[in-house]
């Protein structure tokens, strides 16, 4: 049975070889059946070929020129593209994974010696490959619309290009997705639900200062582009509108639209796949390694401070301003000082909650923990390597909140002292503020998290993240007097510190008056509050790893008995 | 003494020491040390929950443990994850297979996925390995269509395509009919015989007792006997036999001189038959069938009942039970 003759050395599998992967090649079998895939490519080819028609039949309808006639078709055609990949493709990406999963033929391909980058190319572009051949059967109408619509290699080229990283990056979501979701169903609506929101709620972020969401889409990029794929009367009109619009900046440098989407979407798609490897190396190790959390922290709010801080000056950045110019009184313009206490706020929230999402990644468990101490007793060493996942996430969550005040302070300052408000300033206090704000946050949430588990911080968010700030609303509106009393109970929920800092500390705070004593003193109050309890939190967590260290590291090592007659 | 311990014994194949597994507060591996040696059929019997796929995700490099150390052919699975996997060959239980596949397809993209490059190559493998477990007239056909026992049949197929050198089957009987048990016995044999340790798992200590060499029983986590069937049967003090006597008369006499014998319990009369537990050895059976007769009483029939192995796993069990 184990002749020589058959038996193959092992090959390596090279990620990039995709063509040769064979988890890639599995699915092009399942998934390219000839009745599966015909159907759809019927359905896509149909709907292009109509859209196409469509349009050259409204151009002559509308004794439009040929090349206005065919670009009529280029939107909508690229509409249809985009649901294909990017819907259609995120969904089969993390449905399949899960499917994977149901089905339990899963654990055959964690067993099977391919690296996790091979593993991770495989399924990126082998459960969505039906969903490729429907987009390629798109593309002879796309290239028909373009080659007639005249439209030039250097405005179709990085549209699809970003087309291209996009879907990659929607279907990373969706494989991580599918990855880490017990089950098909939710997996499938979360990664649909987070396409959904990438292009619904997150661009909403960029009118609150935090820009660099949008480069997440392809909308950026789209329109810039509109203009050399509108049909040319059209085209001038988004043309002339875009000379109001501001370009894409990252600090002082100028990028196009789809270079600055490229990085940015380059940085998010190497994250998902350091995530992804590390997941199919070993099922129990945290999504991301601590250093990688703490770079890609820092490495986000270089993004969002770079982007954000160019739209100061030209006045971009405030909400008022893409409101006014919606009506077109932008002469009579002037950013209110509110907004930028908001704008602040909003800042501040953000990263507070981007920290807390890395911390909940880099946390350990108290079964990693005890796995890490019992290791350490096993190899003889009295302390964890301070990068494994076992070891603490305290200090790098300290260092996270640190980064995140500085840019915090940065962005605020930026805003404070531009020349839209002239004669304000921010003192080098309120750094040492927005510092404890975000250490407190951070290092509270991140002790009790790894002191307590992810039950009792679940219950302290609802309780005292969320419930003072619903009650706080609930009361303040019903009257005037009860506004103060309000404020302090809202002041309870961490989530609000980052709002009442720069409502407190900022001179050009302009709190209404039935706030204006109550939200300085219960920020203070609070916040001495909340250093008090991370403190309290963090001696607890720190007692607590000890007392596990001692009681694992005393006892001996188990001595095997054999029961063997 | 483990085989490891001995100067220049061979490497087991498989190597546990102290493992253990918990599923937060719940323990499902207790401080297991267990030593397999190579080319042979070892099971693993025990009831359900008794941590018996615990143990195997362990071994198999898909789970880590709360500590031990676990050495698979002289490679540490804690350490070597690769290195293992590639000597390793798994049948998880239930045997799994995916829907929208056939069976020569599902066979020859593992077969590439470990390595055999050229196609000639795996269609080969995978022919032979379909020969192996009697399904080549299956190669074309879907592996939702299957039957249970066809279907484990496939995995194990699968299992075999890259030799490996230790095999895990977690449960790899259940769902088979008679005769595919005994082609199952046959194969696994014959895997042993050319040197590949296998290690497999059931719930059914009749099944484990047909086809292993060697066997240990887990119950809750923890090892309660292990060796040849007899050594199990030894260890877990279970050597009781029920014994029959049908007596042509002098019931009450031989009832009593019975019941005055230290290894006789539970004696009772019903009719001519005299029945009670015994729990000598052979020697000490044969003494009190000629004590019996030596009384002068005149006996018709003398019959033994010994206790099945599955009786003695239920006993175990249920005496080993959590508190």
């Amino acid at each position: 049975m184990n002749s020589d003759r058959s038996r193959a050395r092992p090959v390596r599998h090279a990620a990039w070889n995709v063509w040769r992967n064979p988890i890639f090649r599995r699915y092009c079998q399942s998934r390219l059946r000839l009745r599966g895939v015909g159907v759809g490519l019927l359905i896509t080819v149909l709907i292009a070929g109509f859209i196409v028609a469509m349009g050259s039949s409204i151009g002559v309808h509308s004794l439009m020129t040929p090349v206005d006639a065919a670009r009529t078709g280029i939107i909508p055609l690229f509409f249809l593209q985009c649901v294909i990949l990017f819907i259609l493709g995120t969904a089969q990406v993390a449905g399949g994974m899960t499917a994977e999963r149901d089905e339990g033929v899963i654990d055959y391909q964690r067993l099977i010696p391919m690296s996790p980058l091979s593993k991770v190319m495989g399924y990126l572009f082998g459960l969505p490959v039906r969903e490729y051949v429907m987009f390629l059967g798109t593309l002879p109408f796309t290239a028909w619309a373009l080659w007639r619509g005249q439209v030039a290699w250097t405005v179709w080229a990085p549209l699809y290009l970003i087309v291209m990283t996009s879907a990659a990056l929607y279907h990373f979501t969706g494989l991580l997705t599918g990855t880490v979701a017990r089950n098909r169903r939710w997996a499938f609506l979360a990664s649909i639900g987070l396409v959904f929101c990438l292009y619904t709620i997150i661009p909403q972020m960029a009118k609150f200062g935090l820009v660099f969401f949008k480069y997440l889409t392809i909308t950026p990029v789209l329109e810039e582009s509109l203009p050399g794929i509108l049909p040319v009367s059209a085209g001038a009109v988004v043309r002339a509108g875009q000379r109001l619009a501001p370009t894409v900046k990252f600090f002082n440098l100028d990028f196009s639209e789809a270079v600055f989407t490229l990085f940015s979407q380059g940085g998010l798609i190497l994250t998902f796949i350091i995530m992804l490897c590390r997941k199919w190396r070993r099922a129990e190790a945290h999504l991301l390694g601590k250093v990688w959390a703490a770079g890609f922290f820092v490495w986000i709010q270089t993004l969002l401070l770079g982007n954000a801080l160019p739209l100061i000056e030209p006045g971009n950045l405030f909400p008022s301003r893409g409101f006014y110019r919606m009506v077109r009184v932008l002469p009579d313009w002037a950013p209110k000082p509110g907004e930028a206490v908001l704008l602040s706020g909003i800042y501040g929230l953000v990263t507070l909650l981007l920290i807390f999402v890395l911390a909940g990644i880099i946390t350990p468990s108290a079964d990693h923990q005890l796995r890490g101490w019992r290791r350490a007793r096993k190899q003889g060493v009295s302390s964890l390597p301070h990068l494994a996942d076992a070891s603490t996430g305290f200090w790098f969550v300290g260092v996270m909140a640190l980064a995140g005040a500085a840019g915090w302070f940065l962005f605020t300052r930026a805003l404070v002292e531009s020349r839209w408000f002239p004669g304000h300033q921010v003192p080098l206090h309120v750094l040492g503020y927005f510092t404890l704000v975000m250490v407190t946050g951070a290092i509270g949430f991140q002790a009790l998290l790894e002191a307590k588990g992810g039950r009792v911080v679940g219950l302290a968010a609802i309780f005292v993240g969320v419930v003072p700030i619903m009650a706080g609303a609930v009361f303040g509106p019903i009257s005037d007097r009860l506004i103060p009393a309000a404020a302090w109970l809202i002041g309870i929920s961490p989530m609000s510190m980052p709002f009442y800092a720069p409502g407190t500390l900022l001179s050009l705070s302009e709190l209404p008056a039935a706030a204006a004593r109550a939200v300085p003193r219960a920020f203070h109050f609070w916040l001495f509050v909340s250093v008090l309890v991370s403190m309290w939190l963090s001696v607890r967590l720190w007692v607590s790893r000890k007392r596990m260290a001692e009681r694992v590291l005393a006892t001996p090592p188990p001595v095997p008995v054999s029961v063997d007659p | 003494m483990m085989t490891s311990d001995i100067p220049n014994a061979p490497a087991p194949a498989i190597d546990i020491r102290c493992l253990r597994v918990d599923y937060g507060d719940f323990m499902a591996v207790d401080d297991l040390t267990l030593s397999v040696p190579q080319g042979v059929v070892y099971g693993l019997v025990g009831p359900n929950g008794a941590g018996k796929t615990s143990t195997f995700r362990v071994l198999t490099t898909l789970m880590e443990p709360t500590y031990g150390e676990v050495m698979l052919d002289g490679v540490d699975v804690l350490e070597d994850i690769e290195g293992v996997r590639r000597i390793l060959g798994y049948m998880p239980d239930l045997a799994p297979v995916p829907s929208d596949l056939k069976v020569g397809e599902f066979l020859e993209f593992h077969a590439a996925a470990y390595g055999l490059a050229s196609r000639s190559q795996r269609r080969e493998r995978v022919a032979e390995c379909l020969e192996e477990v009697s399904l080549t007239a299956q190669h074309d056909c879907w592996c939702k269509e299957l039957s249970r026992g066809q279907t484990q049949r496939v995995v194990l197929a699968k299992t075999l395509l890259h030799r490996p050198r230790v095999l895990m089957l977690d449960e790899p009987a259940s769902g088979l009919d008679p005769l595919a048990r005994r082609d199952l016995r046959n194969a696994l044999r014959k895997l042993a015989e050319s040197g590949v340790t296998v290690f497999v798992s059931s719930h059914i200590l009749s099944e484990l007792a047909e086809m292993c060499s060697s066997l240990c029983v887990m119950n809750h986590g923890r090892l309660l006997a292990s060796g040849t069937v007899e050594q199990v049967r030894t260890q877990l003090g279970r050597t009781e036999r029920v014994l029959t006597a049908t007596l042509l008369g002098r019931h009450e006499e031989a009832s009593a001189w019975l019941a005055s014998r230290p290894s006789v319990h539970d004696l009772r009369v019903t009719g001519q038959q005299v029945v009670f537990g015994f729990t000598g050895n052979d020697d000490a059976q044969a003494d009190l069938l000629d004590g019996l007769v030596g009384l002068g009483i005149r006996m018709r029939a003398f019959e033994e009942k010994r206790s099945s192995f599955e009786d003695i796993l239920v006993e175990v069990a249920e005496n080993n039970r959590r508190p």
